[in-house]
Order: C-alpha cells, then structure tokens, then sequence
C-alpha cells in the first residue's frame, strides 16, 4: 500500500518528467522515498476518506506491523534499486534484449498485403508454467516474518526444517557492495530467505516499473499517429464546450461524503444489516406455469362425445329418398324444438355455390354464447366416500342363526281379523282369538285345531297362564275375564289348576273387598272362573313373572292387578295421568312398567312410587316389550318410531330406529334367544338380533336379521301381533287377513 | 366288449361303471361321447348285458344323477377330459302314479301300509280308519277322545281269528292296543280296545311296534320314552283313582271288557325337550329316538340306556326313520332338511350329520323307499312328496304333489311287503295313494 502511494506521489510530483529520462529517476526516486514515508503518515490521516476504516481496531494495527514490514522491504529494494538504476544505465541500449517477453515478428500478410505482428509460438513444455518451479521452501505465502525468531525459515516437500542461510552483519554487506559489483543486483528472496541475483531482463522490468513505463520493452507509447478522424477529409465537425472545468469534477462531494455517513452510521447502529440473508433467493421467483400439467387427485374431465359423422341426409344434393315428405315436413315443424329427432331438414340444392347461408349461425352462436354465460367453468369436486364405508360394521345374519326365515305354516281364521294371540308357555299350544269371537286351541307344529270356544262377545286379549305348576288361559272377553284350562291335562296338573281356579274353600275376603267379582263354576262347557265387571274390554293381560298376579288394561285406559291365589283385585292407580296403552311387570324385580300415550312410567309396587319416566319422543305409544333380563325395554309407536331403552342409562333412548313403513302394531323379545321381533301394519315382520353383554361398558347390540313377508295387509292393517314361541327360535304373527303364520328357523 | 364305436365329430370321456344292482357290468373303462345322456347310456347297459328285457336306469356321477348330456355336466364342474368318471348306475324310478284319493272329512296323522291289502289311517279325530284298497272304508274304530298322534301295526303273522294288533298314541297321554278282526269275505270288521298305556304326563307323538311285535316304544312331550311289553295284563296295572273324571263314564259304558290299564316295563329317560319319533332297530335290541332338544339318541333296550347322542344344532327333529344297514338313521327336522345320521361314525367323533337333503317347505314325515334300500320318502308341509337317492343329495330322484300342494303332509308310508311300490300318504287332505317303482318296465329302455 504504502509503495502504491510512492508510485502515486512520485507520479504527481514529476508530470513532466520525459520518460525517456531514465538516468535520473532512480536517483532522485529514492531520495523522496524515505522522505515521502514520513510524510505521507499525517497527509493520509488527515485525508477525509480515512474516517471510515477505523470500524476495526485489531485489523488495522496488524495491517500497520505488515505495511512497516513491507516499508523495510521496500528500503532494502531501494537500496539495491540504485544500483540497479546504475545497471540499467548500463543495459539500456540493449533495450530489445532485455524484454522477457517473446519477440513479434513483423511480415507482410499475403493475403492483405498489409504488415502484420506474428508471435512465435509457445511451446508448451515443462518449464513454460511458472508453478511447476522448484520451490524449495513449500510453507506458502505466509508473512515470512513469523518464522524470524525460528532457526528455521520453512519445511521442504518431504518436511525437513530448512534452515535460515546465514547472513552477513551489515559490514559484510558494506564490503559486498564494494568488492562485488554485481551485488546490488541481488534481492533477498522472499521464500529462502537468500540473495537472489535479478537477470538484466528482470532489472530491466523494475526499472520501467519505477519509471511508469509499459513493462513491455517492445511497447511503443508514441506510435506514429493513424489519424482516424483528423486529416484531410475526416475532420469533424461537432461543437466543443470550451467552458472550465467545474470545480466539483476535482474536489471530493461533500454531498455524497454525508450520504455515506448516514449509511455507515446507520450500519454502525444495526438499522442497516449489511449483506442480510437472502431467503427468498433460495426458491426460484419465476417458472414455467404451463409447461407441467398441475397434479391433480381427480380424474381428467370426460373427453367430449365425438361428433357423429355426416350422413346422405346432411348433404347439400342428398338423394330424392332422404328427401322429407310434405307430411314429415309439417311434423317436424310441428314438433318442439327438444323433441326433433333431427335438428335439421334435408334440402336439396343442385350446386355447391347454391347453398345459402347457414340460417342457423347467427341463433347458434347466441346460444353457444348463452351457455358460456351460465354454465360455470368450474370443475365440482364430488365427495368420493364409499356408501358402503359408511354402513355400521355388523355381524353378518347368517352367523347370528337361528332366526325364523320361513313361513312353515299358517293357521286360517276365514276372513275375520285375528286380534290376539298367546304361545303356551311350553311352546306346545297356541291359542288365538278371532273378532268374531271365535277362540281355537291348536298344535303350534302342526297347525291342528283341538278345541275351539265359541265366544259371545269381543276378545279383547288372551293369554296364557306363566305359572308352570298350573295350566290355564284367560280370555278378556267384553267387560269380564274368563279363565279355561285347555284339555288333555294330566289328572295331577288338571286338579291342581282346578283347585286354583275354583276352590272348595274360598279365600278369606281382604280388608277392603274388591269392587270385582269372582265367580266360579264347576261347569266343564263354561269358564271355570269368571271375573266381572271391570270397566271396559280388556286390552291387554299382563302377567307377573310367578304367575301369581297378572295386570290388566281396560279400552277406558283402567289398569286392575289381580292376585289368582286370594281371588283379588285391585286398582294400583287412583288417578291416572293419559290413557294407559300397555302395562308390563318387570321379570325379576317388583316394578311395573306403565305405557301412556307419549310417555314409560317406571314404577315400584313394593314401594308405591315413581322411579323413572322415560320419554321415547313417540306420538302414540302402540307396544312394549321388556328384554328378559329386566334392564332394557323397546317401545313401539303408531308413528313408526321404535326405542330402545336402556334403564340404567337415561330416560331418553339409546336408540331410535324408524324401518317400518307404517305403525308399528306389536313388539315381543324372545324369553330365551337374543331376538326380538316387531310388526307393523305395512304387513311386514322384522326380527332384530339383539344381545346385550354384561359387561356394562359395551352397548346392546342390535342386528336387523330378516323381513319376514307374506301377511296381506287388510283395511290398512298388516300384522296385529307377534310372539315367540319359548324354547324355539319360531314365531307366530297375527295378521288382519284372518292368518296366524308360524315362522320357523 | 368292444367300446361302442366312436363318432368322429364328438369327443369321448372316459368312463368306468359301477353298480350295487344285480346288472353287473365288466369293470373295463368305456369311452362314452360326451354328448350321451341317460337313454344312450342305459342303451348301453342294456346291450352290454343282453338283456332280454330292458331296464331302464339312472347314472350317478359324483353323488349326482345325470340330467343332462355328459359334455354339460363336466363343463358344469369343470372336469378336464382326460379324467376317468366314476359313474355309478341304478335302476330308474317311474314317474309316479295316482292311484287313487280318499278325502277325508279330518286330518289323518299318521298312516300305515303295513298290513297287505289295507291302509290303516289314525285321524285327528280320535279315532282309527281301516280303507282296502279297492278305497273303501272297512272299518272306522273310535279309540281315543283327543286326536290320535301316532299307530303302528304288529308286524308278527296274523291268524284269521285273532286279527291283527295296532297300537295308537294320542294327545290324551295314553296310548292304546287295539285289537281288529278283518273278515275279508263277510265284510264284518270289529274292533276292540284292549289295554291302555299310563306313563306320560304330555300328549304322546309316537308309538312303535318292535319288529318281534313283543315290544312297544312311545315317544312323548314330556321327554320320556316308554318301553312296553305287549302282551295284554289280565289285571290293571296302575291305579284306577289316577283315572279322570271324564273316563268314569267310560269305563261304566265298557263294563268288563274295559281296557286293562298298562304300566311301562322301563322308561328311558335322556332327552331334553319333547321326543318325537322313537322307533326299534331291526333286531329289537337297540332302539333310536329324535326330539326337538336337537339331538337323535340311540338306547339300549334291554338296559334301558342311552348308548350314544348325536347333537345336531338347531335342528328340532320331527321324524325318523332307521336305515337298513341298522346303524343309522335318516330324521327330518324343522329346518327344511333330512339329514342321516350314523352312529358308526359318531362314535370315531366325526361330523354326525353325513348327508343333507334340503326341502323348500318342513318336512314331516320319512320313510324308506319302496324300490331300493339307499333311497328314501320324504313327506313336506308344501304338499310334495320326493324320493332321494342316499348317492345323490343335490336333487330328489322323483316328486310328485298331493292335493295340488296345498296341503299339509303329515305321514308318509309304503306297502314294502307288496313289492308293488305302494305309497300311502295322509295330511290335512285326507289320503292318497300313488304308485312308484320300477314296475312299470314294459317301456323302451
């Protein structure tokens, strides 16, 4: 740096030196070059530029030791440069000699004719590249001043020390330069630290260095002139400013000297992050939008159908056949424009040039543009979900066997509806009552009728005794219930319920006598045991799970428990909130289910109060069941609604199921198998596997098994009733069409 | 015997041909065009016998009978022509025919063909009808008060005098030996009810005879099976004071000749749910049973235990028949299917159930057949009677339809000492008889 600026100084201070003046440069040169050091120090702090490099402490004082390093260098070159200036003055003439760069040859082209420079060629052997000399010392460029304490100056290329030549004190210098002349020829070599003798070739290139000249000897700088726009004929003209050179062309701008201070100032107080890093630099900012077909999930669009190619008809000159007759002209005008089969008539012209303009263009065009208008482009995304993804994962039917599937045989009742129906509780016997009152005992497996009571009024519900020690059914026949027991009893059996029904000593009457009455009689054709006066038909016998007591529904909504054994009834309810629909006792503890209109009451008998009400949502409750295990119950209803409740859970259902297309006329769960089956008076009957776990954390299962059809709906009513057949997976459906039908596994 | 001479244009399977008839033909391997059907091939069994006569018969293949030409068949199984078939042949059944109809005013129960010349009937009604077979009515007995479920005939030789034994079985929980006189030649029938059978407690569903005629087997509701000898008591031998109050009057009607009342000599107790068939082997001394527990037993007579159970899955069985081979059983059960059950193979603890013919409709009643020992009758709910081939259990071998099919059947029996392929059946119709059997073999082959 600091020879830079020598060369600059010594530039300035002698513009008009000749070049050619080459005796008294180096004299003079090094003089002012010792002098110029010192004074260039303050001249280059006071400079204006030199405020901003400070930034750096440490680099700037290591750079400093550097340049005073180089300073020494530069004396030594000095000193040895005089002499060199001495040699120079000797090898000037030899000018053309001492270039070290190859020699051009001046020819004549033979093409142009003109006078051309022609370089020798290089050959490219081993020695023609500089970096495959044989440096002894292989440390590099480093600042060989950091080996200037080390006995060593460096390692050779098998990293051996190479040790530090000696070097004479400064008297062996002095007698050097006196006894050998060539001795201010010599440079200390950086690398070896030893004398280097310079070739005149190299002395030759120094001193043009220090003299500003072209280091090319052969360069000619004052060249005959070629005038390419001076001269005869070339001048131009143009106009020429002769005004002074302003001012500001020669003087830094202060201007620009405070622009960049506020930057710097800025940077110095981080508002301006030099070199920030460039993020988005990473991803490319342009691309090729259409090169690449976008990815897309769906499907391409459906190529559009291709265009039926034209036939005879659509000819300019069709044939006379293709022609349309008067009367398939008038029909194709008369037909709508959506309903033509074709939407052109066939028209005969004799020449191309003939054919008028298509009439039609105009009215297309529109159309075309109309559809464009109000056809939006878009591309609908349809939501691809498989329906069958969306179907609960049941147990398929066929594993839950058995399950009724087929209609074995049906029991005719003429043409009178069945309204009730009752499976002995051994499954043997089915007893079933027509509305014309006609009640038959018959055989469920064979269908046989073996006895049939001809009653004298409406059958509003029968049912069989549950009591296994005894065997009789009731008949709720107008306003009183009948009971009979069916015949071909054992003796033992047939005494016993005998004994039950009618006995020798009557009961002893309880505090407060029952408004009903109990009457028996011994007569065989007559029921044994007559019950009279309830309020109104009976709907509905509900037995208990002893067979001791059974519940009553009357058609006024009336609920009476009778009690077999002492002969006794009574009206748990003094009030009764709705018409009662159904009532039911739970199988294993003393409650007491109560069906209105909209709503299940749960009550205990034992303790004579509400438990529960459940809220099934229904309309018009139509029947009821309760799963043998007394924890869930189903609730049908006129408007086609079926809920399951589960009554450790909440009053409201577990579920809601709504698959029967008109009301919902019966329900009944099987005592043993997990099924439960439903009516409805579409004529159909759904059996449903439901299995409930006992672990409390699973939820009841609940598997539509079969639609079982084959009732005729009648008057708008299907199936009255269903109920299992105990023991069996069987069951028997009371339809409107005069039919009891028993399904079978 | 040179194979039959090839037509060039049709290709030939080879064959080889069984049989377990009487028409042996050499074991040799047969290329037979595949294009033949039944007629072609019975052709050429009936020239490769020479037989003077011919026969017409069926072929199996597989376990099933040929309908339609040999090339379908094996197109229809996928049967590489190089294969050897086995094809078994029988003789063919004729198509059945009506013989008559006897419509009865009440269901008929059950019905036996077993004495010749006579279809004895048990109807709904109580009661017992006696039709010869030129259908008139012989004898119309009364012998119970409830419907009578079950009847079988001693199978031991009757003397003219004596006339012949039938127990009933009825709803009334007893049963009852009745003894009736045939007088072919005066017309003068007579009936009279010996002994009366007390044990049950439900209505009885059947009874049977041993083929000594020395035993007796009821099968009730109340899962007990009685065993009975069936020789008349000179004195009742259960209490009279059981008796119900109803019969009283009976009894004063009958005066001395009253029927003596029998008690079981054993009961055979194992069954879960009601017995519906039980019935003796061949040789007496094993007796097997079916119920709607699912299951069909087998006893020991003379221990009066049961000596194997095979438990089918719900499968309530309705009724039974005991193969030829005394071993296993053919029972139909209430879900539409005859399954035949082998006790052999029970005991190795294999699949009880070894074949399965499949009804549309419940059948109710089973039967052996009348032409040959591995084919059976089977009675349905749908009003068709069919006959199966044991070999073939993909199709019945015939079926014909009683009462337009509209009707129950409810017993199925066939008159096997005619050897004339009798068939009696009795339902909610009344009864019919048809004709099957290959009688009819005046036809070309």
């Amino acid at each position: 740096m600091a020879s830079v600026s020598n060369l600059r100084k010594r530039k300035s201070s002698a513009p008009g030196q000749a070049p050619k003046d080459e005796q008294l440069l180096p004299v003079s040169a090094l003089e002012m070059l010792s002098e110029d050091e010192h004074d260039e120090e303050p001249e280059s702090d006071d400079g204006n530029y030199e405020e901003f490099p400070e930034i750096d402490a440490a680099s700037d004082t290591e750079e400093e030791e550097d340049d005073d390093d180089d300073d020494d260098d530069d004396d030594d070159e000095g000193e040895e440069g005089e002499e060199e200036a001495d040699y120079s003055s000797d090898a000037s003439g030899s000018e053309k000699k001492l270039s070290i760069f190859p020699k051009a040859k001046v020819v004549i082209s033979d093409i142009t004719g003109e006078p051309k420079k022609v370089y020798p060629e290089i050959e490219p052997d081993y020695d023609s590249d500089s970096s495959t000399e044989d440096a002894p010392n292989r440390i590099g460029n480093i600042p060989m001043h950091w080996y200037d304490d080390m006995p060593h100056i460096g390692y050779d290329v098998d990293g051996k020390k190479l040790l530090r030549p000696a070097v004479g004190d400064e008297l062996d210098k002095f007698l050097k330069t006196q006894e050998d002349p060539t001795t201010w020829m010599s440079v200390l070599d950086n690398n070896t630290q030893a004398e280097k003798q310079l070739s005149p070739e190299e002395l030759d290139l120094i001193r043009r260095l220090y003299q500003n000249e072209n280091p090319d000897a052969g360069y000619d700088p004052y060249e005959p002139m070629v005038e390419w726009f001076t001269g005869k004929g070339k001048e131009e003209i143009m106009p020429l400013s002769a005004a002074p050179e302003p001012k500001r062309r020669w003087i830094p701008s202060k201007w620009e000297k405070q622009k960049v201070m506020k930057i710097v100032r800025a940077i110095r107080q981080g508002r301006i992050v030099p070199s920030k890093p460039k993020t988005s630099s990473t991803e490319p900012r342009f691309y090729a939008v259409w090169s690449d077909p976008i990815p897309s999930l769906h499907p391409p669009p459906l190529p559009a159908p291709k265009p039926r190619p034209p036939t005879h008809a659509e000819s300019y000159n069709p044939p006379e056949e293709y022609l349309p007759t008067e009367e398939e002209r008038k029909e194709w005008e008369a037909t709508d424009k959506e309903d033509r089969e074709r939407d052109y008539l066939p028209q005969k012209h004799s020449a191309l040039r003939l054919v008028p303009a298509y009439d039609q263009f105009i009215q297309q065009r529109f159309s075309r543009q109309l559809d464009l208008y109000l056809a939006p482009r878009i591309q609908r995304t349809r939501l691809r979900i498989d329906p069958n993804s969306l179907i609960p994962k049941l147990p398929s039917p066929s594993s839950l066997k058995p399950f009724p599937t087929y209609k074995s045989l049906d029991f005719s009742h003429g043409a009178s509806r069945v309204c009730c129906i009752s499976a002995s509780p051994d499954g043997a016997w089915v007893l079933s009552a027509s509305e014309s009152g006609v009640i038959s005992l018959w055989e469920a497996i064979i269908g046989r009728e073996v006895k049939k009571w001809n009653a004298s009024g409406k059958v509003g519900s029968i049912s069989w005794c549950q009591n296994p020690e005894s065997y009789y059914f009731i008949v709720g026949l107008e306003d009183r219930l009948e009971f009979f027991i069916p015949p071909n009893l054992p003796s033992s059996l047939h005494t016993f319920t005998k004994n039950l029904l009618a006995p020798a000593t009557l009961p002893p009457q309880p505090a407060t006598p029952s408004p009903l009455k109990w009457i028996s009689s011994s007569d065989p054709e007559k029921p044994v045991l007559v019950v009279a006066n309830l309020s109104g038909l009976t709907k509905q016998i509900a037995w208990h799970a002893r067979g001791d007591y059974f519940a009553t529904v009357s058609s006024d909504g009336g609920v009476w428990i009778h009690q077999v054994t002492k002969r006794h009834s009574q009206s748990p309810f003094k009030k009764i909130k709705g018409t009662v629909q159904i009532v039911l006792f739970h199988p294993k503890k003393p409650n007491f289910f109560v069906a209105t209109q909209t709503y299940v009451r749960l009550y205990n008998l034992s303790e004579q109060k509400l438990i529960k009400t459940l809220m099934p949502g229904i309309k018009w409750i139509s029947s009821m069941s309760v799963h043998p295990s007394g924890d869930h119950i189903i609730v049908g209803g006129y408007d086609r609604k079926l809920c399951w409740f589960d009554l450790e859970l909440s009053n409201k259902p577990y579920k809601i199921l709504r698959y029967h297309t008109r009301a919902i006329r019966s329900l009944h769960f099987h005592p043993t198998y997990p099924l439960f089956a439903s009516s409805s008076d579409d004529g159909t009957i759904q059996i449903f596997h439901a299995r409930i776990y006992h672990d409390l954390m699973t939820d009841p299962l609940i598997v539509p098994l079969k639609i079982l059809r084959g009732h005729i709906v009648k008057d708008g009513l299907g199936v009255l009733q269903v109920e299992w057949i105990s023991r069996q997976p069987w069951l028997l459906s009371a339809g409107a069409d005069g039919k009891i039908d028993l399904w079978c596994s | 015997m040179a194979p039959p001479s090839k037509d060039d244009s049709s290709s030939t399977h080879p064959v080889v041909f069984t049989t377990k008839t009487t028409y042996l033909l050499p074991a040799q391997k047969f290329m037979i065009p595949t294009t033949w059907r039944r007629y072609q091939l019975s052709q050429l069994v009936n020239k490769a016998l020479s037989l003077t006569t011919p026969v017409p018969f069926d072929f199996i293949v597989r376990g099933e009978i040929l309908r339609g030409t040999l090339a379908e068949w094996c197109h229809e199984k996928g049967i590489g022509e190089e294969e050897t078939l086995e094809v078994e042949y029988i003789e063919s059944v004729m198509p059945p025919q009506k013989v008559s109809s006897i419509p009865q005013d009440d269901w008929i129960s059950d019905i036996s063909c077993a004495l010749p010349g006579y279809f004895i009937t048990a109807s709904y009604g109580g009661y017992i009808r006696i039709f010869d077979y030129s259908q008139n009515t012989a004898l119309t007995g009364s012998v119970h008060h409830a419907p009578v479920t079950s009847l079988s005939l001693d199978p031991t030789p009757i003397s003219k005098d004596e006339g012949v034994m039938i127990a009933t079985a009825s709803h009334d929980l007893t049963g009852c030996l009745v003894r009736v006189s045939l007088d072919a030649d005066t017309g003068n029938h007579t009936s009279s009810i010996l002994a009366s059978l007390h044990l049950h407690t439900s209505p009885l569903s059947s009874i049977a005879y041993s083929r000594s005629g020395k035993h007796l087997l009821t099968a009730s509701w109340d899962t007990l099976i009685g065993l009975w000898e069936s020789h008349i008591p000179e004195e009742d031998e259960v209490d009279v004071a059981e008796a119900q109050t109803d019969r009283r009057k009976r009894r004063k009607v009958d005066g001395r000749d009253r029927p003596k009342r029998k008690a079981p000599s054993s009961v055979l107790k194992s069954h879960t749910a009601r017995v519906s068939k039980a019935v003796f082997s061949s040789t007496g001394k094993t007796a097997f049973s079916c119920g709607f527990d699912s299951t069909v037993r087998s006893w020991d007579v003379e221990n009066s235990v049961c000596t194997g159970t095979i438990t089918a899955s719900e499968k309530p069985m309705l009724g039974m028949v005991v193969l030829p081979d005394d071993n296993s059983v053919a029972s139909s059960s209430a879900d539409r299917s005859v399954s035949v059950y082998d006790f052999r193979a029970a005991s190795s603890a294999l699949p009880s159930a070894t074949l399965s013919f499949i009804h549309s409709s419940m059948p109710s009643s089973v039967a052996l057949s009348p032409t040959s020992d591995s084919q059976i009758i089977t009675g349905s709910y749908d009003g068709v009677v069919r006959l199966w081939d044991l070999r073939s259990t993909k199709s019945a071998v015939a079926s014909f339809k009683v009462w337009n099919g509209e009707k129950k059947i409810l017993a199925v029996d066939v008159a096997s000492s005619s050897g004339s392929g009798i068939v009696g059946v009795g339902g909610e119709g009344g009864l019919e008889i048809w004709r099957m059997g290959k009688t009819a073999t005046t036809t070309a082959a």
